[in-house]
């Protein structure tokens, strides 16, 4: 792929004669042997020329941006991270190439290329469920690209028990996220804009070939488990707390259906907290259990729960005329037709 | 070290003070820094304890600089005066940091209305990491880009802000320099607690 010296006039730089195609050959072949800093920029040419300028030329320059998955610098090895989320999810059929160099990705020996990946699985493991669920050819490819984020999905799960902190943190938002897409939006459930368009299990056909309705279902309140179970271990990190106290107001909101259990969570954790925290890390967690109990509280289906998380609530020193504030007025609890 | 540097954000209420003073030693050491306020308006001391001057956060560090030296100061309908606004104003130390701040960034910004990521967030007090905490909160998720806040108490007044601009470039020199930040921070402030002898409070929010 290498360009001939360019030859014509002098004063005519180059570049504006070119095409899309070639820009990019050339900047790719720069990118081979410059320094990091530079390499990160040219890629992210490259990037923005074969994705959104052309995207017909994804296709075309795929390995040779792939080929930088071993490059020997972390941000470089995120980048190509980027990358393929960006390039699955504007044309899904990339992620039978694509998905199992994520994999490969996800085995780095950094932790912060792995955390990058749990990043974009969270993301393409969504993109991916509804592309499958979409298509109407059923491919051997497919059915093995899907094997393989359902492997994917259960590695990042076992990552909660990971020796390294921020590895933990993000397999909790993974974690988060995939509880969220296997179970059933239902018309309670507060979805954030942005997520609209996103598969939830409601949109899983019951009669597809190979993506089991009923093993989505369980897979996800087992992922439910798993992260109670986390959270009550009595040497959680404050941060690894926090982020899971957080995630369960999130996954309270969405999915209503779970509130019970995770007031209960919030309850058991008010009453045993972790041993191992210092005292300003448990100022630090009484009070995001304050803001996410608030969070839970706002929600019109808190109705049943009300009582509990006030009580919480006054514990953690709220004063009540700011829980009965954030206490959503009884008649907004039945706006659905009986 | 972590691989790209550290985005900081200093926040304080005004974006006047503490976080200014932060900034600018901060941007001094070469982080890339920014710096807010998380208050509905931008206020500075006035002519009395309950009268301060208050702008909006449109308003820029030379505009309020010219606003205060050319104000009468006034209480009521009373026209105090025995001492003129230039000269209060210089008193108090207040056109000094205006002209400081004013040499760093042309007005005050809002914690709220800026939409840019950040690694690390360092609030200057406990009602502003409980705003910057309820803002993140109500963002809704897109990337899951974690983002860390810490809270180290400052009083707002020109000494304290100084020594608190030093602790905080401390802290986020320690930070930067680890090799896995979020494998690490939990045990560094404990260590930057004790040091400092004063409590931090942490969490951890996500874009």
């Amino acid at each position: 792929m290498e360009l001939s010296p360019e030859e014509g006039d002098p004063e005519t730089p180059h570049v504006i004669n070119m095409t899309t195609s070639e820009k990019v050959v050339d900047l790719l072949n720069q990118a081979a042997l410059i320094p990091t800093d530079e390499k990160l920029t040219v890629l992210k040419q490259v990037q923005e020329l074969i994705i959104n300028k052309d995207p017909s030329l994804l296709d075309n320059f795929l390995d040779e941006i792939i080929a930088f998955q071993t490059d020997k610098s972390i941000e470089v090895r995120k980048f190509v991270i980027g990358f393929i989320e960006e390039a699955c999810k504007r044309d899904n059929e990339l992620l039978l190439r694509l998905i199992a160099n994520l994999n490969m990705l996800l085995k780095d020996e950094s932790v912060n290329v792995v955390k990058k990946a749990i990043l974009t699985l969270t993301q393409l493991y969504k993109v991916t469920l509804q592309w499958l669920v979409r298509s109407k050819a059923v491919s051997e490819r497919q059915e093995a690209c899907w094997d393989l984020v359902t492997q994917m999905k259960g590695d990042v799960l076992a990552l909660l028990d990971s020796e390294n902190d921020g590895v933990r943190t993000h397999a909790i938002k993974f974690t988060e996220s995939l509880i969220i897409t296997l179970s059933p939006r239902t018309s309670d459930s507060d979805v954030p804009k942005r997520q609209e368009g996103d598969i939830s299990l409601d949109k899983v056909p019951k009669d597809h070939s190979y993506i089991r309705y009923d093993a989505l279902c369980e897979e996800g309140k087992t992922a439910l488990e798993r992260l109670l179970k986390f959270m009550v271990h009595p040497a959680i990190t404050s941060i690894n707390l926090t982020t899971a106290l957080g995630s369960l107001a999130t996954i309270a909101r969405q999915r209503p259906m779970f509130m019970s259990e995770v007031v209960q969570a919030y309850e058991t954790l008010h009453a045993n907290l972790p041993p191992t925290l210092a005292k300003s890390q448990v100022s630090s967690v009484r009070k995001n259990l304050k803001l996410h109990l608030v969070a839970v509280l706002k929600h019109p289906c808190s109705l049943e729960f009300q009582g509990q998380i006030s009580t919480l609530l006054l514990d953690l020193g709220m004063p009540q005329s700011e829980i009965t504030r954030s206490t959503p007025a009884p008649r907004e609890q039945r706006k659905r037709p009986r | 070290m972590p691989s790209h540097p550290l985005r900081v954000a200093v926040v304080c209420s005004s974006n006047q003070n503490r976080s200014m003073e932060a900034h600018n030693i901060l941007s001094k050491r070469g982080f890339d820094v920014r710096s807010f306020g998380t208050g509905s308006h931008v206020k500075l001391p006035g002519p009395a304890p309950d009268k301060p001057n208050v702008y909006d956060f449109k308003t820029t560090y030379v505009q309020m600089y010219n606003d205060l030296v050319c104000r009468p100061l006034t209480v009521g309908y009373e026209v105090q005066t025995c001492i003129p606004a230039y000269q209060r104003y210089t008193q108090n130390g207040i056109l000094h940091m205006l002209d400081r701040n004013k040499r760093i960034k042309s007005k005050p910004e809002r914690f709220q209305n800026c939409k840019d990521k950040f690694d690390l967030v360092i609030t200057c007090e406990e009602r502003v990491y409980d705003q910057v905490l309820e803002d993140l909160n109500s963002r809704e998720q897109e990337t899951l880009q974690p983002v860390h806040v810490i809270n180290v108490d400052i009083q707002d007044n020109h000494e304290e802000a100084t020594l608190g601009a030093f602790l905080i470039c401390e802290l986020c020199q320690c930070i930067q320099h680890t090799d896995d930040m979020e494998n690490e921070i939990d045990e560094l402030l404990q260590e930057f607690e004790e040091k400092s002898n004063r409590p931090f409070l942490h969490t951890v929010c996500f874009y």
